[in-house]
């Protein structure tokens, strides 16, 4: 039985906040193994769709569906389970621990459970992984640095690191060069591209040249609604794209 | 038919009644805290004892010979600098740490063990309890209501409609909301945010008093008085919801019915239980309280 | 550009010093305790090391609550629900007669969890504050039960309980002797601190971390953190109510006061004052609480004064390692929202 060609298929998605449609009726899917950005203005409802699809806000209709299941509705523990990881946005990583517990504490997920009353050292697969992602990422260094006494930079690596330690099979990246330099960014945009060769990836960017040069395919997104789809070129030479991003920088 | 008329006249009614005066002694209470939780974000664990403050300060004007008209003024008068002292002096130390919600309460935890102890030490063990200053009772509608309850409902009452003119209808009452929405928008527009903290405290804590002092002969004086009264009031602020004018109003009032009536049915013992597994029915619920911020539901 | 998290700044070098000081303090303290023994031991000395004992009865009560606040950031303010719980559930068989040492001690355990289960569900669903005021309300509530309830003494409590014989198999611990009873409670003491230290090293344990440092977060790696939370409050029910067992073999008799707010209060000033998330500061505060209460009570009555006012003093000096534990956005998708993406 082999694995759905789609990993990820967003059906009619639509959550409102009080009176504000913030994701209206977005429908589209991520094919297993490409590199898929959602962009759009401010205010698109970029973020509002990962937390849909992430299970971190229950949507008021639509559905989700994580290789062929429906995660509809599902909390986010158990969609991360499933497959999924994300990073976010603002940071998000335990500040008053150190950069290895960061790790560990996302790859123990790669443990059974009984291995949570065992002693640390004895869930190797664990421990191996958080080795890899260390030099990986580079931060074998800072292994025992508290998080938040990070770069902001290294602290951008290591939220992605940890999204990755559960070893997902779907990766959702919110804005990862948020407030990156531009050497970071480059470094960040090769990352993404060696990552994509292992796992699907699904990718919130703001930096319309990253996006150009990294995705295979594109949604644009414009006031909670999906205005756009399709290769990076067709995307850019849409007329209405063009209009909705007419001002931005 | 006349029974179930009897049975309204001189078990039910007078029991409502009841439940009625003590539910705005509740309202006052609850009021200050969820004034001072809403607008300052404090907990106040020492609430209960700034209620048993204005008891025990009560009696110490009638050991002077005060009466107990006069006490009524003076014990919030007395309070409220104490209440003003304190938090300026003690709790807003703490406020410009990130974690200033647990350390204020923290800090009122130790400062309900100080109080506590002190009335032990200046007053002793035992309870005490002031004369009634309004024996006797009058009828209404065939139902006998002793006096004093019914001068608690009005002087209550008046006291929350007083409270309410104030927070909505002044310009200090606007300050104070202000300051409660956004501390830093409303210091440069040039009002003393830190004042007016202190003194909403003291308001707050001045309600209590003046509640302890009304309670003070159907309740007595005890020193640990302010322990079992706090939990009600907490009671009626989690579920009326935090901040919540009305809601600190119409929970106070609809619990204090709830145990008065319960307790015509089921022994007094079990009122608090059944108080307790109503606010938490309602914590699992509906979280926030039946009323939002400020009213607003 | 997101600075570095200011309860970072301000907890880690303490922490850090900290983390050097436990271990030492944690293996200084049998051995000083020890030394206590054997000199009291020498001496015939009676009372002292009944006090001790006490102190460490009481310690029992403060790892509960250091579990809790300095693992998994839950302030409880009523686990003398548990000590109470624990104490009256021995008592009562004790008085009847209907158990030994074990039994009391099983019961007590028995009890505890289902109620901790029931407890749990309802105050752990409840978030920052809320929790709070649901532990103290069900401690109050409870107390006051205990205290209308003539079965269990009312406002006396229950006394008469007979002194023990605890059987180990291949000996036998006479709890009427105050070294004995003095060392088998250091025993289960240091047991419980190796153990709880154990478990708080597991990934369980750094799970609980997690979830104080960042609960948010920590749901997208996979975990539920009402189960860890659930989990973490009814071992520390357990403990509570494991120790409070202890108390009537110890004093002969239990009273409602015992599940007072004062009780859980002075837990809370003992862990706080010891050492938040060190599981051996609150060992420690509990016999500093105890002597200092014996220190002072000998010239007043009214040494809670001054303990209270020890504790606003270092609440306001010394405000660190309270991270996370009053999170109220926890769990709120607002909290990844960018500038309107």
């Amino acid at each position: 039985m082999s694995a759905p060609a789609a990993i990820l298929e967003v059906e009619k998605l639509k959550v409102s906040f009080g009176g504000l449609k913030a994701v209206n009726d977005v429908s589209f899917s991520v094919r297993r193994g490409s590199v898929t950005s959602v962009i759009g203005p401010n205010g698109a409802g970029k973020s509002t769709l990962f937390n849909l699809i992430c299970g971190a806000i229950a949507p008021d209709g639509g559905r989700v569906r994580l290789n062929g299941n429906d995660v509809t509705g599902w909390p986010p523990n158990r969609i991360a389970r499933a497959g999924l990881a994300r990073s976010f946005q603002i940071t998000n990583l335990f500040f008053d621990l150190t950069v290895e517990e960061n790790l560990r504490l996302a790859a123990q997920a790669l443990e059974p459970g009984g291995k949570l009353l065992q002693p640390k050292r004895r869930s190797e697969r664990a421990n191996a992984k958080v080795r890899e992602l260390l030099e990986r990422f580079e931060l074998s260094h800072k292994a025992r640095e508290l998080a938040g006494y990070l770069s902001h930079g290294e602290q951008r690596r290591l939220e992605i690191a940890v999204a990755l330690a559960g070893e997902p099979e779907l990766l959702l990246l919110d804005e990862p060069t948020q407030g990156m330099s531009h050497g970071d960014t480059a470094d960040t945009s090769r990352m993404i591209r060696e990552l994509a060769r292992d796992i699907t990836i699904l990718l919130i960017e703001h930096d319309i040249e990253l996006v150009m040069g990294l995705s295979h395919w594109v949604v644009v997104m414009h006031q909670g609604q999906k205005l756009s789809e399709g290769p990076p070129e067709q995307v850019r030479a849409d007329p209405a794209v063009r209009r909705a991003y007419l001002g931005e920088a | 038919m006349t029974e179930a008329i009897e049975y309204l006249q001189f078990v039910l009614a007078p029991q409502m009644l009841n439940g009625l005066t003590i539910g705005v002694a509740v309202v006052l209470v609850a009021l200050g805290l969820s004034i001072i939780f809403g607008l300052l974000d404090v907990v106040n664990m020492a609430h209960g004892e700034f209620y048993a403050l204005g008891a025990f300060v009560s009696m110490s004007l009638y050991g002077l010979g005060v009466s107990f008209w006069l006490a009524l003024v003076l014990v919030p008068l007395i309070v409220l600098p104490i209440g003003y002292l304190i938090e300026r002096g003690l709790i807003q130390r703490v406020y410009q740490h990130d974690q200033r919600h647990v350390l204020t309460l923290l800090l009122t935890v130790g400062l309900s063990i100080i109080m506590e102890d002190a009335f032990h030490l200046i007053y002793g063990p035992n309870t005490m309890r002031p004369e009634n200053p309004l024996p006797g009772s009058t009828e209404i509608l065939g139902v006998i209501v002793p006096n004093y309850r019914l001068f608690l409902l009005a002087v209550g009452a008046a006291t929350i409609v007083a409270t309410w003119l104030v927070i909505y209808r002044t310009r200090l009452g606007a300050m104070i909301r202000a300051a409660a929405f956004d501390k830093h928008m409303t210091a440069s527009l040039g009002v003393p945010v830190l004042r007016v903290y202190a003194g909403t405290f003291a308001f707050g804590v001045a309600l209590a008093g003046f509640a302890g002092v009304l309670l003070a002969p159907i309740y007595s004086v005890f020193p640990t008085m302010g322990h079992d009264f706090v939990l009600l009031a907490f009671t009626a602020v989690i579920v009326g919801g935090i901040g919540s004018f009305y809601g600190a109003v119409i929970a106070g009032l609809l619990l204090a019915q709830i145990q008065a009536i319960s307790s015509l049915y089921i022994s007094p013992h079990w009122s608090d239980p059944l108080l307790f597994a109503i606010m938490v029915a309602v914590l699992v619920v509906r979280p926030q309280g039946l009323f939002n911020w400020m009213g607003r539901s | 550009m997101r600075p570095a998290n200011p309860a970072v700044s301000a907890a880690a070098p303490a922490r850090a010093r900290r983390r050097l000081g436990v271990r030492h303090l944690a293996v200084a303290f049998p051995v000083l305790s020890l030394v206590f023994a054997g000199i009291g031991a020498a001496l015939g000395e009676t009372f002292y090391l009944r006090l001790a004992t006490e102190a460490l009865i009481l310690a029992g009560l403060a790892i509960s609550v250091d579990i809790l606040l300095g693992y998994t950031g839950l302030l409880s303010l009523g686990q003398a629900l548990y000590f109470g719980l624990g104490a009256y559930t021995a008592a009562f068989l004790l008085g009847q007669g209907a158990v030994g040492f074990w039994g009391a001690l099983l019961a007590s355990l028995a009890l505890a969890t289902p109620v901790a289960l029931l407890a749990g569900l309802v105050a752990i669903r409840s978030k920052g504050v809320y929790f709070i005021l649901i532990t103290f309300g069900l401690a109050q509530v409870a107390a006051k039960a205990v205290y209308n309830t003539r079965e269990l003494g009312g406002s006396d409590g229950l006394v008469g309980v007979p002194v023990l014989q605890a059987d180990f198999g291949l000996f036998r611990v006479d709890l009427g002797s105050p070294v004995a009873f003095f060392l088998l409670m250091l025993a289960l003491i240091m047991g419980l601190y190796a153990g709880l230290n154990y478990l708080m090293h597991t990934p369980f344990g750094r799970t609980l971390v997690a979830i104080r440092s960042n609960e948010h977060r920590v749901r997208f790696l996979g975990f539920d953190p009402w189960r860890y939370k659930l989990a973490a409050y009814v071992v520390a029910a357990n403990v509570a109510a494991l120790c409070g067992a202890l108390y009537p073999m110890l004093r002969g008799f239990v009273s409602p006061e015992l599940l007072y707010f004062k009780m859980s209060a002075d837990a809370v000033i003992t862990v706080i004052l010891g050492g938040v998330g060190t599981l051996i500061g609150p060992i420690y505060g509990s016999v500093a609480l105890v002597g200092l209460r014996t220190v002072l009570g000998s010239w007043t009555e009214h040494y809670h004064m001054i303990i209270g006012a020890l504790f606003m003093l270092a609440v306001i000096f010394m405000p660190r390692g309270f991270a996370g534990l009053f999170d109220r956005s926890e769990g709120d998708p607002a909290q990844d929202e960018g500038e309107g993406t």
